[in-house]
């Protein structure tokens, strides 16, 4: 994996048309983003036609990237899961249950867990996050990692759809100050 | 840049959450390129929750996924990557931040046992928020991506070693997860007490392996107990289970702290810790896991 600062410096190249660079920035973060809209679609050929787009508007926005708001892998990943929550509000006929035959794939993901470092804003988010109600912490993690919309979420917590509505927005709102940001 | 109402804080939240219905998302995505303030709240929300991303583990995609994107940005022919002087870069920092001490020749010194006892204490009051967040995922499986197709789905590296405890120690069909983790790095090891098969199970996740010629050892700290008792060496196979949980009351076990320290290969000779903790956790009662996600 590259550095944050090898990234800014590819996506710079990226942003000038740079074909090689881009080729760089999808070796370093393709697995990354495909393990989260993959989490989120369930079915390889959705997620597979999902980060395709999103890489294609990673190439088209590259000159639009702020390193001063985000770091690269933040911003990468936010535009494909983007897409992916797009696909899955969109297409809500589509029954992510019927997971394709036998997915041909030559799976070599590292360890989720292995050799990890938590960012200081990952940590600080958690910590926040974990100061809220434990239901309301599995809410929200269903919520942003399964991609999981309110009806789904009311399902799961067998309760009314507008009180997950008051819920999510208690809670963001509660992780919100928690953090001690204005916005 | 101008107030904004909480109503539209929380819609750009729940939109960068990914709550909203695509009507609502349309609607936000309106806003957006219209009002550049907006917009910034909403990428703000993006890049502050995004950070969760870190805890998905990686999926390696098909190659034709890369010819598809080469295609659609217009051009044809590979071409070989040009070699690429990058900035100067210390190197990234790799693996969990552990506190980890060399163990002490002899630990027969009552005075610093009791000091080292204080400091495990005071690394048990930490268990924090942090950790119950993370029980909350490992609950809904963000460390185990059994959701994903067959084929997809990482390769186990976890070591998994079942060891019969004595019955009665928590009420059945509860599940007891203890996160076992070092300052500043991800879980380690996961402790799980299942109360229904009594089964007490140590998950190797995120721990190094241990180094030659020492052990990982897991013991059990309670207030209630003058110092730390173990629980056995957790290593390839060799969990040594002792007669210790079937002595306690459930009150002990369920609210005792957990630690693994480094010792000598096979375990402490004299039954103290010789090292400070490497990983603590404690015991969070947590649902057994769901079947299917509502769809």
């Amino acid at each position: 994996m590259l550095t944050p600062a090898e990234l800014v410096w590819l996506i710079a190249a990226v942003a000038k048309g740079d074909e090689a660079a881009f080729e760089r920035l999808y070796a370093a973060t393709r697995a990354k983003l495909f393990g989260v809209v993959l989490r989120i679609l369930r079915r390889q050929d959705v997620a597979e036609e999902v980060i395709q787009e999103a890489y294609v508007k990673i190439w088209n926005s590259a000159g639009q990237f702020n390193p001063g708001l985000s770091s690269p892998i933040t911003w990468m990943a936010s535009i494909a899961r983007n897409r992916a929550i797009d696909v899955v509000r969109k297409r809500s006929e589509l029954s992510l249950e019927d997971e394709p035959a036998a997915a041909e794939v030559a799976a070599d993901s590292p360890d989720p867990l292995a050799r990890r470092e938590m960012t200081e804003e990952l940590k600080r988010l958690l910590e926040c996050v974990g100061r809220l109600e434990p239901d309301r912490q599995k809410l929200v993690l269903l919520a942003y990692y399964n991609g999981w919309s309110r009806e789904q979420l009311a399902q799961k917590f067998a309760t009314p759809v507008n009180t997950v509505k008051t819920w999510l927005r208690r809670s963001l709102l509660d992780i919100r100050e928690c953090l001690g940001l204005g916005s | 840049m101008m107030a904004y109402s909480e109503d539209h804080i929380a819609l750009a939240a729940e939109y960068a959450l990914g709550t909203l219905d695509a009507d609502e998302r349309a609607q936000v995505e309106t806003m957006m390129a219209i009002d550049n303030d907006f917009t910034v709240i909403v990428q703000a929300w993006e890049f502050r929750l995004g950070v969760l991303n870190q805890m998905v583990g990686s999926v390696e995609p098909r190659p034709v996924v890369w010819e598809n994107i080469k295609a659609a940005i217009g051009r044809s022919e590979p071409q070989a990557p040009a070699p690429l002087v990058l900035p100067e870069e210390p190197p990234p920092p790799v693996g969990p931040v552990v506190v980890q001490q060399a163990p002490v020749a002899d630990g027969s010194n009552v005075i610093q046992l009791s000091n080292r006892f204080r400091r495990w204490r005071s690394i048990a009051m930490a268990a924090s928020a942090i950790a119950a967040v993370l029980v909350a995922m490992l609950s809904i499986e963000v460390y185990q991506p059994d959701l994903l197709p067959e084929g997809l789905r990482p390769k186990p590296r976890t070591q998994v070693v079942e060891v019969k405890t004595p019955a009665a120690v928590v009420a059945p069909s509860a599940q007891y997860v203890a996160l076992l983790q070092g300052q500043g790095g991800g879980p380690a090891f996961i402790l799980t007490v299942d109360g229904a098969t009594k089964n007490f199970t140590v998950r190797k996740v995120g721990a190094p392996a241990a180094e030659p010629g020492k052990s990982y050892e897991l013991w059990l700290i309670s207030d209630k107990l003058p110092r730390p008792r173990s629980l056995g060496v957790i290593g390839g196979g060799d969990f040594t289970a002792r007669p210790v949980l079937s002595s306690y009351a459930s009150d002990v076990v369920n609210a005792a702290t957990y630690a693994v320290t480094v010792e000598q290969a096979g375990g402490s000779p004299d039954g103290n810790p010789h090292s400070s903790p490497v990983y603590t956790g404690k015991l969070i009662e947590t649902v057994p896991p769901s079947s299917q996600p509502p769809r």
